[in-house]
């Protein structure tokens, strides 16, 4: 049985800017079918969604504007989505890095990183907890390139944190079958690629 | 804790990785996208290619190169080479490059950086600076950086010159040591230091390395967040495991291959 031909239809979304092949090709790896899509209709229409973390801020609320309601109730409503970096950053209803608004699925600010030196850049510990989406990833060190992280209003949304500096940040976050990653899976290696798989797990357990 | 990172760059001419010293005696050491691969299975953190092809042929090749990497590499990869405008950034981006690096095109047009930054996030936009020791520039003695692969030298001082980058939106500054560059003596640590404390954004040393003890000072006494490798490990005399075993052992965090697994 050829995985890629019988796994979940994974809607890429496409702001229209960065670096979508690793992320394709990651997801692909762990037996997705994957399609690149700068459509909302179709993107809502696949098995699962994927938000990614390429581009700024200002160009993904762009490519969102009109649909922010029609988003964040497709995900509401149980469709799996996985946000990537700023793709997470989308969930929140908006960000100090510019105008427009996310999707405000989870409730909380998006805010500059408190730091000396900004953007966090390189490989950082996740604190995992018991969320399937860390399995087998106990001790997982995962990419980062973000000058901007999430500050949900409940604490019982972020299932994982990390440190840079002296700020304790959401590593993940996770609302329903809605989960967002501060840091990038698909630049991650094997771990990243590990924490796709278990993405795509949940999408049909 | 931010691991600090050991990079693997790679000089790329017509799809083929070439390595003399940076700036001349060029001959062919491999496939980038074998070498690429290779690399990140050793536990490197980052992979850079710097395209040095002259030639219109040779820059859609590195697209192609590009393409083809990213669809097999599964750590960040920056590209640099000949990139003047935000549309060479987006072409290098869209084939699959995670980060772009600007040099000649941004002496050239430093707002090039201020709106690569607003399109595609500042973590995307690498200035890369050729630095050079010089008695006689403008500003006195100091470092003077370098374009077109380090054979003109500009009036910046490269101090000035990271800081002025970093303020028109670079996220990252890849910091080169012409001085040192492929003489395996060490990275400048007093370049690399002085600019590490002038800049708020993450500094790459490159430039000199030549074992594992040029790394540590390069990361401790230089405050680089990151080293960059190149020769040394083309030319088989070392990897990045053993690099990065002979740095933990000397304390330094950094990310070891079995914590990736």
């Amino acid at each position: 049985m050829n995985p890629t031909r019988n796994g979940p239809q994974v809607a890429l979304f496409d702001y229209g800017a960065g670096n979508l092949h690793s992320l394709a090709k990651g997801l692909e790896a762990g037996g997705a079918r994957v399609t690149v899509t700068t459509d909302w209709f179709e993107a809502l229409d696949a098995q699962a969604l994927v938000l990614p973390g390429v581009g700024s801020f200002g160009a993904a609320v762009q490519a969102l504007e009109g649909h922010e309601t029609e988003v964040r109730d497709a995900l509401l409503d149980g469709l799996p989505c996985l946000g990537i970096c700023l793709g997470m950053q989308l969930f929140f209803p908006d960000s100090e890095e510019g105008e427009g608004s996310g999707i405000g699925l989870i409730q909380g600010r998006v805010r500059r990183l408190r730091a000396r030196t900004v953007p966090q850049m390189g490989w950082n510990d996740v604190e995992t907890g018991e969320d399937p989406l860390f399995r087998d990833l106990s001790h997982l060190t995962a990419y980062y390139a973000n000058s901007f992280v999430c500050e949900p209003e409940e604490p019982e949304t972020v299932v994982a944190h990390s440190q840079y500096e002296d700020q304790r940040f959401a590593a993940a976050v996770r609302r329903g079958r809605s989960w967002g990653v501060q840091f990038h899976p698909e630049k991650s290696s094997r771990a990243g690629l590990t924490l796709l798989r278990n993405f795509l797990a949940q999408v049909t357990p | 804790m931010l691991r600090p990172r050991v990079i693997a760059c790679l000089d790329v001419q017509d799809g083929r990785v070439v390595k003399g010293t940076r700036f001349v005696e060029l001959r062919d050491v491999g496939d980038p996208v074998e070498l690429a691969r290779r690399y990140e299975a050793e536990g490197a953190d980052e992979i850079v290619f710097l395209d040095i092809s002259a030639s219109h042929e040779g820059r859609s090749t590195l697209l192609e190169t590009v393409r083809r990497t990213a669809e097999v590499l599964f750590i960040p990869l920056t590209v640099g080479g000949g990139v003047r405008t935000e549309d060479d950034m987006n072409a290098l981006l869209r084939a699959g490059a995670d980060k772009v690096s600007v040099n000649s095109g941004a002496v050239r047009d430093p707002d090039v950086l201020t709106r690569g930054a607003r399109l595609f996030g500042s973590q995307c936009v690498v200035a890369s600076i050729d630095a050079k020791w010089s008695q006689e520039g403008p500003a006195g003695p100091g470092w003077y950086h370098h374009t077109h692969g380090g054979r003109t030298r500009t009036d910046l001082e490269a101090v000035a010159w990271a800081k002025e980058c970093a303020r028109r939106g670079a996220g990252e500054i890849l910091l080169t040591s012409m001085d040192r560059d492929g003489v395996r003596t060490g990275y400048d640590l007093e370049l690399t230091a002085a600019v590490a404390d002038a800049v708020s954004v993450p500094v790459i040393a490159s430039g000199g390395a030549g074992r594992a003890e040029h790394l540590r000072d390069g990361l401790t006494r230089g405050r680089a967040d990151a080293v960059l490798l190149a020769g040394i490990l083309h030319d088989g005399l070392t990897t990045v495991t053993e690099l990065k075993e002979a740095l933990a052992g000397w304390d330094i965090p950094v990310r070891l291959p079995d914590a990736a697994a």
